[in-house]
């Protein structure tokens, strides 16, 4: 058995939700609890999945080999959904972020809905059928991993530059005291909506390349569900830090899997393999319940470095 | 030209007017004092001033300008800072942070640069680091630069709330009871403080404060609210010995 054959897929879609969490890290980096990125996500997929089969056909006409579609043709299709979801986010940030906490998650779920009817009613996004045949830059899955691992360190790196910088420090400090914020000369609408916009790119990238990842697109695709998938790996590995959504997402992702293997165990009662097997929401539901009863801030924060930190420097001394 | 002149600042809730048409003006390099009975109105007037509140009526001037209807953040680029009396720092922030924020408007480093860590935005993030440690320092939380806000005392943290207005480098100063909590002595360092800093920055100080010695000694003039009126304005000695102010200490 070939381990990257058959785990590829699956560690590909770690990679993708883990940037998902990102998206939404960091609008919530000002505070706002935003729920729109499966809405840019799915956007971005269908730009990728619209230009590769409308646009970027191969020479003569006809269809792409499987794993002969140029990569770089998939790179100018993410940087497109990314400029796209910019456009977009502008659009819907300034009136929506006016709206805080529960309101604002409502409007963002509303966004997500409305794409979905959207892309179900539209010609061009295939109707119910969705666009199916989305040629292939590989023939295995892992080998997506060239794409989506760099894309994942880039972001994730970006967040981790972006919290340190002016511009991250306003968008902290706008989470922390809004007014306070205000009034110490941090613009709270121009940084919010920025949050925004940023959360979107990223969100529409992951769509561009998962279109072709999964081979088709559809109105399924980025729907209210994984809103709150999304939003599980958050609360699960952690809001304060960028390498929560992260590690919530490689996690939740993983989940089913480690399921299913634990439910292959011998000797395990019949209902309870079922239940592993069948039961994934569920214990996905249960866990967005129970964690945050032991980790109330997640599994990471950042005071988990800073003793780290204090350690080592009590140790050096 | 005052620096700041209130004319006529009303503010209501409901069938209440905390601030009652109110005028004063204040002058360029003068530590302001105001002051009045709990619920008076004092609160209030600075979030006129600070837009955090917009007033129902009135106008507000600021070197000259009617600033009514401006952004908080709008009022703080052009040089209006505050503390706040219930304070209001960014608790999970270190108090490093908290005074950097505070230099935003004076800094250009946009999200890309900052990012990327252009020549530009590295020595802009060198010079924000350095005048945060020296505001750290005047008000004497050198030392704590790198702990969080909320983990401080009560009176250092309405001295990192004085640093945190402080790096806005503004002209006027709002202190919202600056001194409340601290002891005598902290109290008497405080006020060389005010005084200290009004000569260092150049800046006119408007000073909301309880304690009568702190007030008297420190201001040049007095403003002293009742019921969100105006009923005396003037050097300490006058208001003190004013009939009205008096009896709306002692009063009912
Ligand atoms: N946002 C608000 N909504 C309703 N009423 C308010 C509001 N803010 C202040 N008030 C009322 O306005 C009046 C003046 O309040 P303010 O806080 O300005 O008083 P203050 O002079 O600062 O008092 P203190 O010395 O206790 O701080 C009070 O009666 C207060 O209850
Ligand atoms: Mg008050």
């Amino acid at each position: 058995m070939d381990f990257f054959s058959t785990y590829g897929f699956l560690i590909v879609s770690m990679l993708f939700q883990a940037m998902l969490g990102l998206s939404l890290y960091i609008p919530l980096m000002t505070g706002q609890l935003s729920l729109a990125s499966p809405g840019f996500y799915a956007l971005g997929g269908y730009i990728a999945a619209i230009l590769s089969t409308t646009v970027f056909l191969p020479e003569g006409g006809g269809k792409w080999e499987s794993g002969t579609f140029p990569i770089i043709y998939v790179l100018i299709e993410t940087v497109l959904a990314g400029l796209a979801s910019a456009l977009l986010a502008l659009l819907i940030g300034f009136p929506s972020l006016r709206l805080r906490g529960i309101y604002l998650a409502l409007a963002t779920i509303a966004f997500v809905e409305i794409v979905r009817v959207l892309s179900l009613n539209l010609e061009i996004t295939g109707k119910a059928i969705g666009i199916f045949g989305v040629p292939q830059p590989f023939i295995n899955k892992f080998d997506y991993v060239v794409l989506a691992l760099p894309l994942l360190i880039a972001s994730a790196w970006f967040v981790y530059r972006l919290e340190r910088s002016r511009v991250g420090r306003a968008f902290t400090a706008l989470r922390e005291d809004e007014l306070a914020a205000a009034a110490m000369g941090v613009n709270p609408t121009t940084n919010k909506v920025l949050a925004f916009v940023l959360g979107a790119v990223l969100a529409g990238m992951v769509g561009a390349i998962s279109a072709h990842f999964l081979n088709t697109w559809n109105a399924r695709q980025g729907t209210f569900d994984v809103s709150i998938l999304v939003l599980a790996y958050v609360i699960i590995g952690g809001s304060r830090t960028f390498l929560g959504p992260i590690l919530g997402g490689l996690l939740l992702t993983a989940l089913p899997e480690v399921l299913r293997a634990i439910a292959g165990i011998q000797g395990l009662p019949l209902f309870l393999s079922q239940f592993l097997l069948d039961g994934r929401l569920i214990i996905y539901g249960l866990l967005i319940v129970v964690a945050p009863l032991f980790y109330p801030q997640g599994l990471i924060t950042p005071d988990l470095f800073k003793r780290r930190a204090v350690k080592t420097k009590e140790a050096g001394a | 030209m005052s620096i700041f002149e209130s004319r006529g600042a009303t503010r209501r809730f409901g069938g209440l007017v905390a601030v009652d048409s109110v005028s004063f003006a204040v002058e360029q390099g003068e530590i302001f004092g105001l002051i009045g009975p709990n619920g008076a109105g004092k609160t209030t007037m600075f979030n006129l001033i600070t837009a955090l509140t917009p007033p129902t009526s009135g106008q507000l001037l600021f070197q000259g300008q009617n600033i009514v209807g401006k952004q908080p953040h709008q009022i703080a680029a052009m040089g209006i800072a505050r503390t706040f009396q219930n304070i209001r720092l960014f608790g999970n922030l270190s108090a490093l942070e908290n005074v950097k924020v505070a230099q935003h408007t004076h800094t250009h480093a946009n999200v890309f640069a900052g990012i990327l860590g252009t020549p530009g935005a590295r020595e802009e993030a060198r010079r924000v680091e350095a005048k945060a440690r020296e505001l750290l320092r005047l008000v004497g939380l050198g030392e704590s630069a790198d702990e969080k806000a909320k983990n401080f005392s009560y009176g250092d943290q309405r001295r990192l709330e004085i640093a945190r207005a402080l790096a806005l480098e503004p002209k006027l100063l709002l202190l919202d009871e600056p001194g409340a909590g601290m002891n005598p002595n902290e109290k008497g360092i405080l006020s060389d403080l005010i005084r200290q800093i009004r000569d260092q920055f150049n800046l006119t100080i408007i000073l909301i404060e309880h304690h009568v010695p702190l007030v008297m000694g420190l201001c040049d003039r007095i403003a002293v609210l009742n019921f969100g009126q105006l009923i005396a304005l003037g050097k300490p000695a006058e208001v003190q010995s004013d009939p009205a102010v008096i009896d709306a200490y002692l009063g009912d």
